[in-house]
Protein backbone atom coordinates (compact mmCIF):
# COMPACT_ATOMS: atom_id res chain seq x y z
CA UNK A 1 0.00 0.00 0.00
CA UNK A 2 2.07 2.83 -1.15
CA UNK A 3 0.76 6.56 -0.74
CA UNK A 4 2.27 7.25 -3.87
CA UNK A 5 1.88 6.03 -7.38
CA UNK A 6 3.89 3.62 -8.92
CA UNK A 7 4.54 1.71 -11.90
CA UNK A 8 1.48 -0.88 -12.06
CA UNK A 9 -0.77 1.04 -10.10
CA UNK A 10 -2.28 4.01 -8.60
CA UNK A 11 -1.15 5.03 -4.95
CA UNK A 12 -3.56 5.20 -1.77
CA UNK A 13 -3.72 8.67 -2.19
CA UNK A 14 -4.77 8.98 -5.58
CA UNK A 15 -7.30 6.08 -5.48
CA UNK A 16 -8.76 7.79 -2.01
CA UNK A 17 -9.41 10.84 -4.44
CA UNK A 18 -10.81 8.97 -6.81
CA UNK A 19 -13.66 6.74 -5.14
CA UNK A 20 -14.18 9.49 -2.18
CA UNK A 21 -15.30 11.94 -5.43
CA UNK A 22 -16.98 9.59 -7.15
CA UNK A 23 -19.32 9.19 -4.50
CA UNK A 24 -19.43 12.63 -3.36
CA UNK A 25 -19.88 13.54 -6.87
CA UNK A 26 -22.82 10.62 -7.99
CA UNK A 27 -24.48 11.07 -4.08
CA UNK A 28 -24.79 14.87 -5.13
CA UNK A 29 -25.95 14.69 -7.88
CA UNK A 30 -28.55 12.06 -7.35
CA UNK A 31 -29.88 13.78 -3.99
CA UNK A 32 -29.75 17.26 -6.34
CA UNK A 33 -32.24 15.78 -8.81
CA UNK A 34 -34.65 14.53 -5.45
CA UNK A 35 -34.78 18.05 -4.32
CA UNK A 36 -38.51 19.01 -4.98
CA UNK A 37 -39.56 15.66 -2.96
CA UNK A 38 -38.31 17.90 0.53
CA UNK A 39 -41.40 17.99 2.95
CA UNK A 40 -41.97 22.12 2.88
CA UNK A 41 -39.46 24.48 2.45
CA UNK A 42 -37.25 24.49 5.80
CA UNK A 43 -36.47 20.83 4.62
CA UNK A 44 -35.69 21.83 1.51
CA UNK A 45 -33.19 24.72 2.69
CA UNK A 46 -31.46 22.40 5.03
CA UNK A 47 -31.65 19.66 1.92
CA UNK A 48 -30.17 22.51 -0.58
CA UNK A 49 -27.29 23.27 2.35
CA UNK A 50 -26.34 20.27 2.50
CA UNK A 51 -26.06 19.51 -1.58
CA UNK A 52 -24.23 23.24 -1.66
CA UNK A 53 -21.74 21.62 1.45
CA UNK A 54 -20.96 18.44 -0.69
CA UNK A 55 -20.39 20.30 -3.80
CA UNK A 56 -18.08 22.67 -2.41
CA UNK A 57 -16.31 19.80 -0.71
CA UNK A 58 -16.08 18.26 -4.03
CA UNK A 59 -14.60 21.61 -5.36
CA UNK A 60 -12.12 21.75 -2.81
CA UNK A 61 -11.30 18.15 -3.22
CA UNK A 62 -10.70 18.68 -7.28
CA UNK A 63 -7.95 21.54 -6.00
CA UNK A 64 -6.56 19.38 -3.39
CA UNK A 65 -6.18 16.24 -6.29
CA UNK A 66 -5.15 18.74 -8.81
CA UNK A 67 -2.49 19.85 -6.79
CA UNK A 68 -1.34 16.13 -5.39
CA UNK A 69 -1.49 15.18 -9.47
CA UNK A 70 1.31 17.83 -10.14
CA UNK A 71 3.72 16.56 -7.63
CA UNK A 72 2.61 12.43 -8.06
CA UNK A 73 3.20 11.42 -11.37
CA UNK A 74 0.79 9.58 -12.70
CA UNK A 75 1.47 4.98 -13.80
CA UNK A 76 2.31 4.76 -17.41
CA UNK A 77 -0.30 3.75 -19.60
CA UNK A 78 -1.84 0.22 -19.11
CA UNK A 79 -0.64 -1.26 -22.63
CA UNK A 80 -3.33 -0.43 -25.92
CA UNK A 81 -4.20 0.58 -28.45
CA UNK A 82 -2.87 4.49 -29.28
CA UNK A 83 -6.85 5.53 -29.69
CA UNK A 84 -8.11 3.83 -26.28
CA UNK A 85 -5.28 5.80 -24.06
CA UNK A 86 -6.00 8.61 -26.05
CA UNK A 87 -9.60 8.41 -25.69
CA UNK A 88 -9.06 7.68 -22.27
CA UNK A 89 -6.96 10.59 -21.40
CA UNK A 90 -9.78 13.04 -23.50
CA UNK A 91 -11.92 11.46 -20.78
CA UNK A 92 -10.19 12.25 -18.21
CA UNK A 93 -9.84 15.95 -19.12
CA UNK A 94 -13.20 16.06 -19.51
CA UNK A 95 -13.91 14.61 -16.47
CA UNK A 96 -12.30 17.21 -14.39
CA UNK A 97 -13.13 20.00 -16.55
CA UNK A 98 -16.97 19.11 -15.61
CA UNK A 99 -16.28 18.21 -11.80
CA UNK A 100 -15.29 22.00 -11.74
CA UNK A 101 -17.27 23.77 -13.52
CA UNK A 102 -20.48 21.87 -12.11
CA UNK A 103 -20.20 22.69 -8.66
CA UNK A 104 -18.78 26.19 -9.88
CA UNK A 105 -21.77 26.53 -12.12
CA UNK A 106 -23.78 25.97 -9.07
CA UNK A 107 -21.58 28.82 -6.66
CA UNK A 108 -22.21 31.11 -9.56
CA UNK A 109 -26.32 30.33 -9.30
CA UNK A 110 -26.16 30.51 -5.75
CA UNK A 111 -24.84 34.12 -6.12
CA UNK A 112 -27.40 35.27 -9.07
CA UNK A 113 -30.09 33.81 -6.99
CA UNK A 114 -28.84 36.36 -4.76
CA UNK A 115 -28.98 33.39 -1.39
CA UNK A 116 -26.45 32.92 1.14
CA UNK A 117 -23.24 30.06 0.49
CA UNK A 118 -22.82 28.46 3.73
CA UNK A 119 -20.66 25.30 4.17
CA UNK A 120 -22.23 22.96 6.80
CA UNK A 121 -23.05 25.48 8.48
CA UNK A 122 -19.57 26.59 9.81
CA UNK A 123 -18.42 29.32 7.24
CA UNK A 124 -19.90 31.40 4.55
CA UNK A 125 -18.23 31.75 1.14
CA UNK A 126 -18.88 35.17 -1.38
CA UNK A 127 -21.02 35.31 -4.31
CA UNK A 128 -19.28 34.92 -7.54
CA UNK A 129 -21.43 37.27 -9.19
CA UNK A 130 -23.78 40.16 -8.52
CA UNK A 131 -27.05 39.32 -7.78
CA UNK A 132 -29.26 39.01 -11.13
CA UNK A 133 -32.67 37.22 -10.62
CA UNK A 134 -33.83 37.09 -14.57
CA UNK A 135 -30.05 35.77 -14.77
CA UNK A 136 -31.15 32.74 -12.00
CA UNK A 137 -33.33 30.04 -14.96
CA UNK A 138 -30.31 30.56 -17.41
CA UNK A 139 -27.45 29.96 -14.85
CA UNK A 140 -29.88 26.69 -13.03
CA UNK A 141 -30.05 25.03 -16.72
CA UNK A 142 -26.36 25.63 -17.21
CA UNK A 143 -25.61 23.55 -13.45
CA UNK A 144 -28.13 20.95 -14.66
CA UNK A 145 -27.05 20.51 -18.40
CA UNK A 146 -23.34 20.35 -17.12
CA UNK A 147 -24.61 17.56 -14.93
CA UNK A 148 -26.15 15.60 -17.56
CA UNK A 149 -23.47 15.95 -19.64
CA UNK A 150 -21.19 14.34 -16.54
CA UNK A 151 -23.41 11.40 -16.63
CA UNK A 152 -22.59 10.94 -20.12
CA UNK A 153 -19.42 10.77 -20.04
CA UNK A 154 -19.44 8.96 -16.77
CA UNK A 155 -21.13 6.39 -19.02
CA UNK A 156 -18.72 6.23 -21.34
CA UNK A 157 -15.40 6.22 -18.34
CA UNK A 158 -17.00 3.63 -16.20
CA UNK A 159 -18.19 1.49 -19.21
CA UNK A 160 -14.43 1.44 -20.64
CA UNK A 161 -13.43 0.39 -17.04
CA UNK A 162 -15.89 -2.22 -16.87
CA UNK A 163 -14.66 -3.11 -20.48
CA UNK A 164 -10.79 -3.39 -19.39
CA UNK A 165 -12.07 -5.39 -16.59
CA UNK A 166 -14.79 -7.99 -17.42
CA UNK A 167 -13.30 -8.79 -21.64
CA UNK A 168 -9.65 -7.76 -21.69
CA UNK A 169 -9.26 -8.81 -18.18
CA UNK A 170 -6.45 -6.15 -17.94
CA UNK A 171 -5.15 -3.94 -14.81
CA UNK A 172 -7.07 -0.52 -16.02
CA UNK A 173 -9.57 -0.79 -13.01
CA UNK A 174 -7.89 -3.26 -10.85
CA UNK A 175 -4.56 -0.53 -10.70
CA UNK A 176 -7.43 1.87 -9.29
CA UNK A 177 -9.27 -0.45 -6.73
CA UNK A 178 -9.55 0.72 -3.19
CA UNK A 179 -8.76 -2.72 -1.95
CA UNK A 180 -7.45 -4.61 -5.05
CA UNK A 181 -4.29 -5.87 -6.38
CA UNK A 182 -2.80 -5.83 -9.62
CA UNK A 183 -2.83 -8.32 -11.55
CA UNK A 184 0.66 -10.34 -11.83
CA UNK B 1 -41.97 67.13 59.68
CA UNK B 2 -39.84 63.67 58.42
CA UNK B 3 -43.21 62.36 57.39
CA UNK B 4 -43.57 64.73 54.94
CA UNK B 5 -40.47 64.31 52.88
CA UNK B 6 -41.78 61.32 50.99
CA UNK B 7 -44.91 62.94 49.99
CA UNK B 8 -42.62 66.31 48.93
CA UNK B 9 -40.26 63.88 47.01
CA UNK B 10 -43.22 62.06 45.32
CA UNK B 11 -44.55 65.90 44.52
CA UNK B 12 -40.85 66.94 43.10
CA UNK B 13 -40.60 63.76 40.76
CA UNK B 14 -44.33 64.08 39.77
CA UNK B 15 -44.38 67.73 39.04
CA UNK B 16 -42.16 67.41 35.29
CA UNK B 17 -44.77 64.71 34.63
CA UNK B 18 -47.09 68.06 34.57
CA UNK B 19 -45.44 69.54 31.76
CA UNK B 20 -46.28 67.94 28.49
CA UNK B 21 -43.94 66.81 26.32
CA UNK B 22 -43.29 68.10 22.65
CA UNK B 23 -45.54 66.08 20.53
CA UNK B 24 -44.29 65.49 16.55
CA UNK B 25 -45.23 64.22 12.92
CA UNK B 26 -43.30 61.86 11.50
CA UNK B 27 -42.02 62.80 8.14
CA UNK B 28 -42.33 59.61 6.10
CA UNK B 29 -40.81 60.39 2.97
CA UNK B 30 -37.03 60.20 5.19
CA UNK B 31 -38.16 57.82 8.02
CA UNK B 32 -37.44 53.93 7.98
CA UNK B 33 -37.86 51.30 10.31
CA UNK B 34 -36.42 48.40 9.43
CA UNK B 35 -35.14 45.00 10.53
CA UNK B 36 -32.14 42.74 9.89
CA UNK B 37 -31.66 39.07 10.73
CA UNK B 38 -29.14 36.13 10.04
CA UNK B 39 -30.11 33.27 7.25
CA UNK B 40 -27.55 30.72 7.27
CA UNK B 41 -24.68 32.27 8.48
CA UNK B 42 -25.53 36.04 6.38
CA UNK B 43 -26.96 38.98 7.40
CA UNK B 44 -29.87 40.23 5.66
CA UNK B 45 -31.91 43.62 6.01
CA UNK B 46 -35.43 44.50 5.41
CA UNK B 47 -37.70 47.34 6.02
CA UNK B 48 -41.64 48.30 6.14
CA UNK B 49 -42.82 50.55 4.11
CA UNK B 50 -46.15 51.17 6.24
CA UNK B 51 -46.14 52.00 9.45
CA UNK B 52 -47.49 55.15 11.73
CA UNK B 53 -45.90 56.31 14.96
CA UNK B 54 -47.39 59.03 17.43
CA UNK B 55 -44.41 60.47 19.10
CA UNK B 56 -44.13 62.71 22.19
CA UNK B 57 -40.89 63.27 23.66
CA UNK B 58 -38.96 65.35 25.88
CA UNK B 59 -35.36 64.66 26.73
CA UNK B 60 -36.06 66.66 30.23
CA UNK B 61 -39.40 65.03 30.64
CA UNK B 62 -39.04 61.09 30.06
CA UNK B 63 -41.95 60.59 31.96
CA UNK B 64 -43.96 62.60 30.06
CA UNK B 65 -42.81 61.06 26.49
CA UNK B 66 -44.63 58.42 24.98
CA UNK B 67 -44.06 56.80 21.86
CA UNK B 68 -46.78 54.68 19.89
CA UNK B 69 -45.79 53.03 16.75
CA UNK B 70 -48.36 50.74 14.47
CA UNK B 71 -46.78 48.33 11.61
CA UNK B 72 -48.08 47.11 8.98
CA UNK B 73 -46.62 43.64 8.74
CA UNK B 74 -47.85 42.90 4.91
CA UNK B 75 -44.97 46.27 4.05
CA UNK B 76 -42.47 43.92 4.87
CA UNK B 77 -39.51 43.51 2.29
CA UNK B 78 -36.16 41.93 2.34
CA UNK B 79 -35.59 42.29 -1.26
CA UNK B 80 -35.18 38.65 -1.59
CA UNK B 81 -38.62 36.74 -3.59
CA UNK B 82 -38.46 33.66 -1.58
CA UNK B 83 -38.09 35.26 1.89
CA UNK B 84 -40.56 38.45 1.22
CA UNK B 85 -43.15 35.26 0.12
CA UNK B 86 -42.37 34.00 2.85
CA UNK B 87 -42.77 36.24 5.65
CA UNK B 88 -46.38 36.97 5.79
CA UNK B 89 -47.12 33.79 5.61
CA UNK B 90 -48.48 31.43 8.11
CA UNK B 91 -45.02 30.74 9.30
CA UNK B 92 -43.98 33.82 10.36
CA UNK B 93 -45.91 37.34 10.49
CA UNK B 94 -49.37 35.47 9.85
CA UNK B 95 -50.26 38.47 8.38
CA UNK B 96 -53.87 37.10 7.75
CA UNK B 97 -54.67 36.98 11.06
CA UNK B 98 -52.30 39.14 12.94
CA UNK B 99 -51.91 42.06 10.28
CA UNK B 100 -50.33 44.56 12.45
CA UNK B 101 -47.82 45.03 15.18
CA UNK B 102 -48.29 47.58 18.20
CA UNK B 103 -45.59 49.25 20.28
CA UNK B 104 -46.30 51.03 22.90
CA UNK B 105 -44.11 52.76 25.20
CA UNK B 106 -44.69 52.04 29.10
CA UNK B 107 -41.69 53.93 30.27
CA UNK B 108 -38.55 55.38 29.62
CA UNK B 109 -35.18 55.30 31.57
CA UNK B 110 -31.92 57.24 31.52
CA UNK B 111 -28.98 54.90 31.71
CA UNK B 112 -26.07 56.89 31.75
CA UNK B 113 -25.51 58.80 28.78
CA UNK B 114 -27.66 56.38 27.39
CA UNK B 115 -31.84 56.69 27.13
CA UNK B 116 -33.75 53.26 27.31
CA UNK B 117 -37.11 52.79 26.38
CA UNK B 118 -39.85 50.20 27.70
CA UNK B 119 -42.58 48.67 26.03
CA UNK B 120 -44.86 46.59 25.08
CA UNK B 121 -44.24 44.51 22.07
CA UNK B 122 -47.38 43.44 20.25
CA UNK B 123 -46.36 41.01 17.44
CA UNK B 124 -47.99 37.91 15.57
CA UNK B 125 -50.65 37.87 18.61
CA UNK B 126 -47.85 37.78 21.35
CA UNK B 127 -47.27 41.05 23.72
CA UNK B 128 -43.90 41.17 25.10
CA UNK B 129 -41.85 43.82 27.24
CA UNK B 130 -38.72 45.24 24.78
CA UNK B 131 -36.36 47.25 25.86
CA UNK B 132 -35.10 50.19 23.11
CA UNK B 133 -32.24 52.81 22.78
CA UNK B 134 -33.27 55.85 22.21
CA UNK B 135 -31.04 58.45 20.48
CA UNK B 136 -33.16 62.29 19.96
CA UNK B 137 -31.67 65.01 18.29
CA UNK B 138 -33.50 68.43 17.96
CA UNK B 139 -32.67 69.91 14.81
CA UNK B 140 -34.62 73.24 13.67
CA UNK B 141 -38.03 72.79 14.72
CA UNK B 142 -37.97 69.05 14.95
CA UNK B 143 -35.70 66.48 15.59
CA UNK B 144 -34.41 63.01 14.65
CA UNK B 145 -34.84 59.84 16.57
CA UNK B 146 -33.01 57.10 16.03
CA UNK B 147 -34.32 53.63 18.24
CA UNK B 148 -33.19 50.61 18.04
CA UNK B 149 -32.77 47.43 19.79
CA UNK B 150 -32.64 43.70 19.86
CA UNK B 151 -35.84 41.32 19.78
CA UNK B 152 -35.89 37.03 19.82
CA UNK B 153 -38.25 36.45 17.04
CA UNK B 154 -39.22 33.10 18.87
CA UNK B 155 -40.54 34.84 22.04
CA UNK B 156 -43.50 35.76 19.24
CA UNK B 157 -43.93 33.14 17.67
CA UNK B 158 -42.25 34.17 14.43
CA UNK B 159 -41.03 31.66 12.32
CA UNK B 160 -41.81 28.51 14.91
CA UNK B 161 -42.00 24.94 13.72
CA UNK B 162 -39.70 23.75 11.60
CA UNK B 163 -37.99 27.77 11.05
CA UNK B 164 -37.43 27.35 15.34
CA UNK B 165 -34.05 25.90 13.87
CA UNK B 166 -31.91 29.08 15.18
CA UNK B 167 -28.35 27.62 13.43
CA UNK B 168 -30.52 28.35 10.24
CA UNK B 169 -32.45 31.34 10.45
CA UNK B 170 -30.80 33.50 14.12
CA UNK B 171 -32.52 33.52 16.94
CA UNK B 172 -31.91 38.12 17.38
CA UNK B 173 -33.42 40.26 14.73
CA UNK B 174 -32.29 43.94 14.97
CA UNK B 175 -35.09 46.31 14.60
CA UNK B 176 -34.15 50.00 13.92
CA UNK B 177 -35.84 53.28 13.19
CA UNK B 178 -35.48 56.14 11.60
CA UNK B 179 -37.33 59.04 12.05
CA UNK B 180 -37.43 62.50 10.76
CA UNK B 181 -39.59 64.47 13.20
CA UNK B 182 -41.26 67.85 12.58
CA UNK B 183 -42.87 69.93 15.54
CA UNK B 184 -47.17 69.34 15.63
Amino acid sequence: MSLRNDRRRWGSIARFFHWIMALAIIGNGVFGLLMDLAHGPMQKINWLALHKSIGLTVLALFLLRLLWRLIDRRPPDEPGPRWQQLAAHGVHGLLYLLIAAIPLSGWWFNSVAGKPLQWFKLFNLPPLAAKNEDLADTVFAVHEYLFWFLVAVLVVHVGAALKHHVFDKDNVLRRMMPFGRPRP
Amino acid sequence: MKALYPALLALGLALPDAVAAADYTVQPATSTLGFAGTFQGAGFSGKFDKWTAVISYDAAHLAASKFDVTVDLSSAKTGDKDRDTALPGADFFNIAKFPQAHFVTTGFRQAGAQVLVDGNLTLHGVTKPVTLNVTFKPQGAGAVLDVSGSLKRLDFGVGGGDYADTSVIAADVKVTAHLQLAAK
